[in-house]
């Protein structure tokens, strides 16, 4: 809004199925280099799809400490290496406490997932005892918490839980929490990791997944890959990294949010196009000036062509010259982590000016009028760029990625 | 799990069995040319129709172009049909 509090980001980090760093997670996007792969398991396993964008070959005690790492399952190990990133990016510290005006805001999807699978194993299977240190590693409200003591944060601290828009929101949270006074930074972002034996098997039973290959948007598509991973951001308000001298990587203009109040499963165009309208109006931004749209495109029938619609809802005429891609099939759908590591990939794009593929593209499909930039990446001016992340439920959010202004 | 040859008439009478269970659908309306719109089929309870027929006759039924293709009974019997007699042969 005019002369409202502008919110800038100063550090991002990531870890994902492209490795560690954000720079790992841009560049797999941009050059198109999928991240999919056989799944590793932890046990036998009986599903009919194996392949998912696994975070693999990833040491957390070449990164966390041991006094560290037994209250961490994945999805914290994941955040805390994205976050030490972010962190030194930004200029912070952890020798310093961030104190009571950082807020700290993660989304996540279900949390500690195996640490839930493990312990579930171990007590009902095997009739183990469990490891007393269980609960305190998978609630999800672990993953804010291990990140406030890390930092010292000690402003609003929290988990945000709306499946694949947890992210997306927990960013747009920490935007509006600046926006409104509450703080000057907020440490935000999403983490998730699904990919074990039970949670593949459930979305196997879905039938949302791909046998073979993600083509978001395309003619034949036939599902999503499940992907994991994190990535963290750091946010400021402007003139608060100013005064400090640190560098703004892009601005977050704005945010939307909706319910679709329809149907547990099956996505609603409506829903998802007033959210993007929120985040428009959040941002005070017309339609006309996005350059660049980072879809949901999870490469299932029903979202392609839902979001489709949506899309042309909101940008009418103009949707068959808007660039809109999905870059899933690089680095896999990580559900509560999805809005963060897809935010990595709009900031990529709008600094280097070019628009991430989608891979695996075969041929127009009627119900998904969109250029989703098949295939090949394409430089082009992009100083606003749009993101969305929608959810089971009908839980939707938008966040509106402007360049930004010298200082 | 059935183990016996079936005929395609008796085939489509199980799958109906199926969809009326599984769909919460009125028997009296679950024709052949009842349309899925009709019958308020949504995709999840298509999910739940085939994984109930894959319980019954133990095969593997990918959820592809003739489902989503499928505008009535008819279609949607001879697109599960198809997986049915291909995995029994």
């Amino acid at each position: 809004m005019a002369g409202a509090r502008r919110i800038v980001v100063t550090g991002m980090g990531a870890v994902s199925a492209a490795g560690i760093g954000a720079p790992a997670l841009w560049e797999a996007a941009r050059d198109g280099r999928s991240c999919v792969g056989e799944t590793r398991f932890a046990r036998p396993y009986r599903g009919r799809i194996r392949i998912s964008a696994q975070v693999q070959d990833f040491d957390p005690a070449a990164y966390l400490t041991s006094n560290v790492l037994p209250f961490c399952d994945p999805v914290t190990q994941y955040l805390l290496v994205a976050a030490d990133e972010a962190i030194a990016q930004a200029g912070l510290t952890s020798a310093k406490p961030l104190g009571p005006r950082t807020a700290t805001i993660i989304g996540t999807g279900v949390g500690g997932m195996h640490t839930l699978e493990n312990g579930l194993y171990l007590t009902l299977v095997e009739q183990g005892r469990p490891d007393p240190l269980t609960v305190p590693r998978l609630i999800p409200s672990a993953c804010p918490s291990m990140l406030s003591i890390r930092y010292g944060s000690t402003g609003p601290c929290f988990a945000v839980s709306s499946a694949c828009s947890s992210a997306t929101q927990a960013i747009g949270l920490g935007v509006h929490l600046i926006r409104s006074g509450l703080v000057d930074r907020a440490i935000v972002g999403g983490t998730e990791d699904c990919v074990t034996n039970s949670a593949m098997l459930a979305w196997e039973a879905l039938r949302v997944l791909t046998p073979d290959a993600c083509r978001p948007f395309s003619k034949g598509r036939n599902g999503m890959i499940l992907g994991a991973g994190s990535a963290v951001f750091v946010l400021e308000e402007v003139e608060h990294a100013r005064a400090r001298g640190a560098e703004a990587l892009v601005e977050i203009a704005g945010y939307g949010t909706s319910a679709d109040a329809k149907d547990p499963v099956r996505p609603d165009a409506q829903g998802a196009a007033a959210c993007m309208r929120n985040a428009l109006t959040d941002a005070n931004v017309e339609a006309g000036e996005i350059d660049y749209v980072n879809a949901h495109g999870t490469g299932t029938t029903a979202n392609d062509a839902t979001e489709s619609e949506a899309l042309g809802i909101v940008f009418g005429d103009r949707l068959a010259k808007l660039p809109v891609s999905s870059t899933k099939p690089i680095h896999g759908h990580a559900l509560g982590a999805a809005g963060a590591l897809e935010l990595v990939v709009t900031i990529g794009a709008v600094r280097e000016n070019i628009a991430p593929p989608t891979i695996n593209w075969r041929e127009a499909d009627a119900k998904c009028p969109v250029d989703a930039v098949p295939n090949e990446a394409r430089p082009m001016p992009i100083r606003t760029a749009l993101t969305n992340s929608f959810a089971f439920g009908g839980i939707n959010a938008s966040l509106i990625v402007r360049r930004a202004v010298a200082a | 799990m059935e183990t016996k040859a079936l005929d395609h008439t008796e085939l489509a009478n199980q799958i109906i069995d199926v969809i009326v269970k599984e769909g919460m659908v009125d028997r009296e309306k679950a024709t052949l040319d009842a349309t899925i719109e009709s019958l308020d089929l949504k995709s999840i309870d298509i999910v739940m129709i085939l994984t109930a027929i894959e319980e019954k006759f133990d095969v593997y039924i990918p959820m592809d172009g003739p489902f989503h293709e499928a505008k009535n009974i008819r279609d949607l019997i001879d697109a599960i049909a198809a997986y049915i007699i291909k995995e029994k042969n």
